[in-house]
């Protein structure tokens, strides 16, 4: 496990980690980026170089280190979510002020995580950071585009759902019939583009 | 080769697991006592990786040809037609005979193998049931048939059947916030007399106390979980990661169980103490 990250940083490492195991041919289950950290898994018998390897990443280079280009997908959202205009309220703006400043930002999938294809997405404006709803909705439809804390997101299927609810895309995000099942993978660049 | 479902009850199909699919969400999935399955695969002549069927009692499959059964986990009430289904034991069942698990003893759940594998076709390159993210590519429907490979190798008994261990004692390695603790606080979780709750799944083990302590944990930013992963709730209680554990999660995860002790506490029934131990 790599820990103590910087916001922003967990996508990159664990690009590095997947680049230098494969690199060196190290053979591994999963590499899992958290909010501030990342979790290899490994056959139990290379346990020693799997901790070597990661001892030989530097963390704090990061940044740096992450020459890949990352993929970038553009989805466009029809911005007439139930929580809009409360989203709105709470934070003192007008709903266009609202869908303006959420399509106007530039997001990176930090991690992913709660349901398969489900990515939390960093770059949300500050101002229109809040607390998730006090309860949660027992169902929340696919393609939802939604805000809580400092993150956005898609519901990649129906699911359960405690986030403040924009808008929909009808972007698929989740297909196991794909080579990659996931739209939005740690690293991708996301922006939101409004349907008028 | 095939078999009749004609009771499922609470039974998935299930293989080594869903590895590399993580970090977009997916759990590793697979058999949750790892041991019993892979007894299950090597009594029975198969890849240690085969998919078997993982259940909870109340199954039953007729036989259209004839196959070869080996059964391990917990013990059970099996049954081929009126005969008793010995305990690790490759038994051969003839075309038309009825394999019956009514139900499991002492345990959660056992590992019905049947040389050859189960057969079918796989998601993620898994045909393991995954409870949590609902990705099933196999589901058992009452009349549906079950595919089995066909295999020249040969089945294999144990002449002392193998069930679950059930250590006096399960080891806690620290975790990754084994450090928010206060001394108190981890001489608090290896002296409580924990026992399993009621409501655990392939998803996680609860574990409850008659004297629970709750804490005041800043809330984490969500973190990777992995299996074994023992996390603190905020009133107390501890919730250890089994198969279909979701991917990340937020909860300070305070220590971790090795892979036996996890295999030994996810056969436990609800109500069966359970004693940590730095």
């Amino acid at each position: 496990m790599v820990d103590g990250l910087l916001a922003g940083q967990a996508a990159m490492v664990r690009t590095a980690i997947l680049h230098t195991c494969a690199e060196q041919h190290v053979s591994i289950n999963d590499v899992v980026a958290g909010a501030r950290s990342v979790v290899i898994t490994h056959p139990r018998d290379n346990a020693e170089v799997v901790r070597a390897l990661l001892s030989s990443i530097d963390v704090s280079g990061a940044v740096e280190i992450s020459p890949v280009i990352a993929p970038s997908v553009t989805l466009a959202v029809d911005y007439s979510g139930p929580d809009l205009d409360y989203v709105a309220q709470q934070c003192g703006l007008t709903s266009q002020e609202v869908v303006t400043l959420h399509s106007g930002a530039k997001y990176v999938v930090e991690f992913c995580g709660f349901s398969p294809g489900f990515a939390y997405l960093t770059g949300l404006p500050t101002v229109l950071h809040l607390p998730r709803r006090a309860t949660p909705r027992p169902r929340v439809p696919r393609g939802a585009v939604a805000i809580a804390a400092q993150y956005s997101a898609v519901y990649p299927r129906e699911s359960p759902g405690g986030w403040h609810l924009l808008g929909v895309t009808n972007h698929e995000l989740w297909n196991m019939t794909r080579d990659e099942p996931a739209t939005l993978t740690p690293g991708t660049i996301v922006s939101f583009e409004q349907i008028t | 080769m095939t078999l009749i479902v004609e009771r499922a009850g609470l039974t998935t199909v299930q293989d080594y697991g869903r590895p590399g699919w993580a970090h977009v969400g997916v759990p590793h999935s697979g058999a949750v006592d790892r041991g019993s399955f892979l007894l299950a695969n090597r009594l029975a002549g198969n890849e240690r990786s085969a998919a078997m069927l993982e259940t909870s009692g109340g199954l039953a499959l007729r036989a259209s040809v004839a196959v070869t059964v080996v059964i391990t986990g917990a013990d059970t009430n099996a049954y081929i037609n009126d005969q008793p289904l010995a305990h690790c034991k490759a038994t051969l069942v003839h075309p038309g005979d009825t394999i019956r698990i009514n139900r499991v003893l002492n345990g959660m759940r056992c590992y019905v193998a049947f040389t050859g594998g189960v057969h079918g076709l796989a998601q993620l390159h898994s045909l393991s049931h995954d409870s949590l993210s609902e990705i099933v590519p196999m589901p058992l429907t009452v009349g549906g048939e079950i595919t089995l490979g066909a295999t020249d190798r040969l089945a294999t008994s144990l002449d002392v059947p193998i069930v679950p261990r059930r250590s006096p004692r399960l080891s806690l390695h620290p975790g990754p916030h084994h450090s928010l603790l206060t001394l108190e606080q981890r001489h608090g979780l290896a002296t409580q007399k924990w026992i399993t709750a009621q409501d655990s799944n392939r998803i996680g083990v609860r574990l409850t106390s008659s004297a629970l302590r709750r804490n005041e944990f800043p809330e984490l930013l969500s973190l990777p979980l992995v299996r074994g992963a023992v996390q603190l709730t905020p009133g107390g209680e501890l919730v250890v990661m089994l198969a279909d554990h979701p991917t990340t999660g937020g909860y300070p995860v305070v220590g971790v169980l090795a892979s036996d002790d996890v295999d030994d506490i996810a056969q436990r029934p609800s109500g069966t103490p359970v004693v940590l131990g730095w």
